[in-house]
C-alpha cells in the first residue's frame, strides 16, 4: 500500500512534468515561428472586415514576403464588431499588434494614449494625397497612414425610381426639400418602395452641419448648435410622418441586418446613403447599377460639405520591437502598385496617384464608377481632421439620442441638448 | 482523496499514532495536494488575483490602453450622482429580475405539477422542457428572436391573421424588455426540473392522509406541496435572482450590443462591457462589477434572512 502510494505519488509527478513540457513546447513552437528558420524578423497586422478582405489580405501578404525574405508577416484578423475590444486588450497586455489597423474615430484614442509611434519620415509619402494624409496626424505628429479614401454619398437604384415613375434628380444642385419631396413622390407612387432610409452614421449630420457652417467636433468640442441638430431630425421625421421612410422601429432592424439587408439593396427603397464603398456590395445584393449622387443641400449653404474619408488607417504600434520592418510593411501596402493590384479599393480607393495610375484600368467597373464620381467632385470636398477622442462612441451616443426623438420619448429641444452634453463629455472624458 | 485529507487533518489534530502510519497519512495528504495544485494553482492566478487587481482598478481611472492613476471613490461617486445611463441600467435590470424571475418560478412550478402526474412518456418531457434552459443564454437563440418579434416577424404574422398590426416588438422602446422577459420565462427548465425532484420527494402518504380527510386537490397543494416545497422554492429564488441579475447575451444580441432601442435593454453588465471596452473606462468598469457583487450579495443576504419566516423545513418543526 505504502509502495502503490508511492508509485502514485511519482506517477502524478511526471504526468505534471510531460504536460508542463507538452504545454511549454507548444508554446514555443507557435511562439517561435521565426525564430527556426534562421533570423527572420516576424511582425504581427491586425486588421478587421469580411472574409473577402481576409483572403486579398494574406495574398499581399504573401506578396510582401517574397519581397522581403527576411520578414514574416503574420495576419491578425477579426470581425469589425470585437475588433477593437481585442486590440485594446492586447495593447493593456504589451502585446500590441506591429502594424494595425485603426479607422478615422478611433486614431485619437490610440494616439493620444500613447500607442502609436509617429511615422514621418519612416514611411514615403510624397505620392499620397497630402490632403488625405494630413487626416492622419493628431497634434501634429503623423500617427496613421490612410489606406484609401470614401465619400459619404446618396446613392438610388435606378430601377425602383423607374417603378415609381420618377427620374433621377440634377445632384448638382439639388438641396434637403427636393429630396425629401422625391422620397415622398416615390412613396406615395404605389409601387410598394420607400422613398429614403435612415442611416445614423454621423457623417450625414457632419455633411448637412457643414452646409450650415458648423463643424461637428470643433476642437475638443461638438460645434454643432442646437438649432441645427433640431433641422436634421427634422428631416427625418418629416419623411417618416409622411411615410417616405420606415418608422423608427423598422429602422433599427433594418441597421442590425446590415448594408446587404437595406432597402435599398434589396430593391424595397429607392434612395440611401452610404460609404462608397459599400456601393460594390450594394449593387451586387440589389442586382441593379446604383447609382452615385451629391448630397443635397442646404438652400445658399457655402460649402457643400462633402469629404473624403480614409476607409482606415495603417499604423504602428510605440512599442514595437521592429519599427522599421513595420514602416516597410506600411509603406509596401500604400505605395507598391502590387500590393494595390491585389487590393484595389478593398480598403477605399488608394490615394497614391502613381499606384492608382498602375492599377486604374484593374480596378471593376464599380470602382471606376467610383473613382470617376470623386474625380468629379474633388473640387466641392472639404478637408478632414481626426476627431478628438470618444470619437468611437459618436455613432453610439447620436443614434440613441436620435431614436428618443423619433420614438417620441423626448422632443426634439431636450434631446438635442441631452446628445450635447452627453457627445461632449464623451470626448472630453 | 476528500476522504484522506479529513484523515490525515484528524492525525495533525492530536491522535498519537505510530510514527510509520503518520508518514503514511503525511504522503497521502501530499499527493492530494498534488492532485489539488492545478487547481489552487487555477483559483489563484485566474480567479483570485484578477478579482483583488479589480478592486484596486476601480479606485483608479484606467483606460485599458494606459496605466490608470488613483482616484480615490471617485467612480463609485460618479456612477450614483452623474451617470443617468447607470441610473437606466440598474432600473432595467431591476425590472427585468423582478418580473421575470416570479413568472419563471410559477411556470416552472406549473409544468413540474403537471409533469409530476405520473405521465407516461415523463422523461421525454422533461428533456424536452429542459432544452430553452441549455439554449436560452446562448447567441443563436437570441437572434431567433430577434427575427421572431421583428416587425415583419412570425410572431406578427400570427398577429395579422387575426387582424392585429403588431409592432416591432424588439425594436419598440416600449416592448423590447418585455421581449426579453418572455425569453427569460422561456428558460423555465432549469427549475422546473429542479421542482420535479422536490415533488418527487414529499410522501406520497400525505396525500393519501389527506385524501382520507377530504381535502380538496387545491387544499392538498396549499397544505402538503407547497410547504415542504419552500426550501426548493428557495433555492430556485437565489438561483435565478443571481441569474438575471447577470444576464448579457439576450440583450448584447437583441439590442444589437448598444442596448437599445433608446437604452430600454440596457442590463447592467451590459453597461458594464460597454463602459469597458467601447469607453475605455476600465476603471469605471471594475467599480461597476463590484457594485454588482455588492447587490447580488446584499439581495442573497435579504434572500436568506427573509427565508426565515417562509421556509419550512421539515425537520426543524
Amino acid at each position: 500500500m505504502s509502495l502503490g502510494s508511492r508509485k502514485k505519488m511519482w506517477t502524478v509527478a511526471f504526468l505534471t512534468a510531460a504536460v508542463m513540457t507538452t504545454a511549454s513546447a507548444c508554446g514555443g513552437g507557435s511562439g517561435g515561428d521565426g525564430g527556426g528558420s534562421g533570423d527572420k524578423v516576424k511582425i504581427v497586422f491586425s486588421y478587421w472586415g469580411s472574409d473577402a478582405r481576409q483572403k486579398l489580405t494574406e495574398q499581399a501578404l504573401k506578396k510582401f514576403e517574397e519581397k522581403n525574405p527576411a520578414i514574416d508577416v503574420e495576419g491578425d484578423f477579426s470581425n469589425w464588431d470585437s475588433y477593437y475590444e481585442k486590440l485594446a486588450t492586447k495593447v493593456a497586455a504589451n502585446d500590441a499588434p506591429d502594424v494595425m489597423s485603426i479607422e478615422i474615430r478611433g486614431l485619437s484614442e490610440y494616439a493620444g494614449r500613447g500607442a502609436l509611434a509617429d511615422l514621418a519620415g519612416k514611411v514615403p509619402s510624397a505620392d499620397l494625397d497630402q490632403q488625405v494624409l494630413s487626416s492622419g496626424q493628431v497634434e501634429g505628429k503623423q500617427y496613421a497612414v490612410p489606406t484609401g479614401v470614401n465619400a459619404f454619398s446618396m446613392l438610388a437604384n435606378p430601377s425602383v425610381l423607374e417603378k415609381s415613375k420618377q427620374k433621377l434628380p440634377d445632384d448638382k444642385t439639388w438641396t434637403w426639400d427636393q429630396w425629401i419631396g422625391l422620397a415622398k413622390q416615390i412613396s406615395a407612387g404605389g409601387g410598394g418602395a420607400m422613398g429614403a432610409e435612415y442611416n445614423p452614421n454621423p457623417a450625414w449630420l457632419q455633411i448637412f452641419a457643414a452646409q450650415r457652417g458648423e463643424k461637428f467636433y470643433d476642437g475638443n468640442k461638438i460645434g454643432l448648435s442646437v438649432d441645427t441638430i433640431k433641422a436634421w431630425w427634422n428631416i427625418s421625421q418629416q419623411l417618416i410622418a409622411a411615410k417616405a421612410a420606415p418608422e423608427p422601429a423598422k429602422s433599427a432592424e433594418l441597421l442590425t441586418a446590415g448594408p446587404e439587408q437595406s432597402l435599398l439593396a434589396t430593391n424595397a427603397g429607392a434612395m440611401g446613403m452610404w460609404w462608397s464603398n459599400q456601393l460594390n456590395a450594394l449593387s451586387k445584393a440589389s442586382g441593379q447599377e446604383l447609382e452615385l449622387l451629391r448630397m443635397p443641400r442646404q438652400k445658399g449653404a457655402p460649402t457643400a460639405g462633402m469629404f473624403l474619408q480614409p476607409a482606415m488607417y495603417y499604423t504602428a504600434s510605440a512599442k514595437s520591437e521592429h519599427p522599421a520592418e513595420a514602416a516597410k510593411l506600411i509603406d509596401f501596402l500604400v505605395n507598391d502598385p502590387d500590393a494595390a493590384s491585389i487590393l484595389l479599393s478593398d480598403r477605399g480607393l488608394p490615394t497614391n496617384s502613381k499606384v492608382l495610375a498602375a492599377v486604374k484600368d484593374k480596378l471593376p467597373p464599380v470602382d471606376q464608377r467610383t473613382l470617376a464620381f470623386i474625380d468629379e467632385i474633388k473640387g466641392e470636398l472639404s478637408p478632414i481632421t481626426a476627431p478628438p477622442k470618444g470619437a468611437l462612441q459618436m455613432e453610439d451616443i447620436l443614434k440613441r439620442n436620435t431614436d428618443e426623438v423619433l420614438f417620441g420619448k423626448t422632443t426634439p429641444d431636450a434631446g438635442a441638448q441631452k446628445f450635447l452634453s452627453e457627445a461632449n463629455a464623451a470626448i472630453a472624458g | 482523496m476528500h476522504e484522506s485529507m479529513s484523515d490525515s487533518l484528524s492525525v495533525t489534530a492530536g491522535h498519537r499514532r505510530p510514527p510509520a502510519v503518520n508518514a503514511h497519512k503525511k504522503r497521502e495528504a501530499l499527493t492530494a495536494y498534488v492532485f489539488l495544485a492545478p487547481w489552487f494553482l487555477g483559483l489563484f492566478v485566474i480567479t483570485v488575483g484578477p478579482i483583488l487587481a479589480s478592486l484596486y482598478l476601480s479606485f483608479t481611472d484606467y483606460s485599458l490602453l494606459e496605466e490608470g492613476s488613483w482616484v480615490g471613490a471617485d467612480n463609485y461617486v460618479k456612477m450614483f450622482t452623474q451617470d443617468d445611463r447607470f441610473l437606466t441600467s440598474l432600473k432595467v435590470t431591476t425590472i427585468y429580475v423582478v418580473v421575470s424571475v416570479p413568472l419563471q418560478l410559477a411556470f416552472a412550478l406549473l409544468l413540474a405539477l403537471a409533469l409530476d402526474r405520473g405521465l407516461r412518456g415523463l422523461s421525454f418531457y422533461r428533456s424536452i422542457y429542459y432544452l430553452p434552459s441549455l439554449l436560452g443564454g446562448s447567441v443563436a437563440i437570441a437572434i431567433l428572436w430577434r427575427k421572431l418579434f421583428g416587425v415583419d416577424g412570425l410572431f406578427n404574422a400570427v398577429l395579422a391573421v387575426f387582424g392585429i398590426e403588431g409592432p416591432g416588438w424588439v425594436s419598440d422602446p416600449d416592448t423590447a424588455l418585455g421581449t426579453l422577459i418572455l425569453l427569460h420565462v422561456w428558460t423555465f427548465g432549469a427549475p422546473m426540473v429542479i421542482f420535479l425532484a422536490g415533488l418527487r420527494q414529499i410522501p406520497q402518504s400525505y396525500y393519501e392522509a389527506a385524501s382520507v380527510d377530504g381535502a380538496s386537490r387545491l387544499r392538498q397543494f396549499r397544505s402538503i406541496t407547497l410547504p415542504l416545497l419552500t426550501p426548493i422554492i428557495f433555492f430556485n429564488l437565489v438561483l435565478e435572482v443571481i441569474k438575471s441579475f447577470q444576464s448579457f447575451t439576450q440583450s448584447f444580441i437583441v439590442s444589437g450590443g448598444n442596448g437599445g432601442p433608446v437604452d430600454s435593454t440596457l442590463f447592467y453588465t451590459l453597461y458594464l462591457y460597454l463602459k469597458g471596452f467601447k469607453s475605455y473606462e476600465m476603471g469605471y468598469a471594475a467599480a461597476m462589477a463590484w457594485v454588482l457583487l455588492l447587490i447580488i450579495a446584499g439581495l442573497t443576504g435579504v434572500n436568506f434572512l427573509a427565508s426565515k419566516y417562509w421556509v419550512f423545513y421539515g425537520d426543524t418543526k
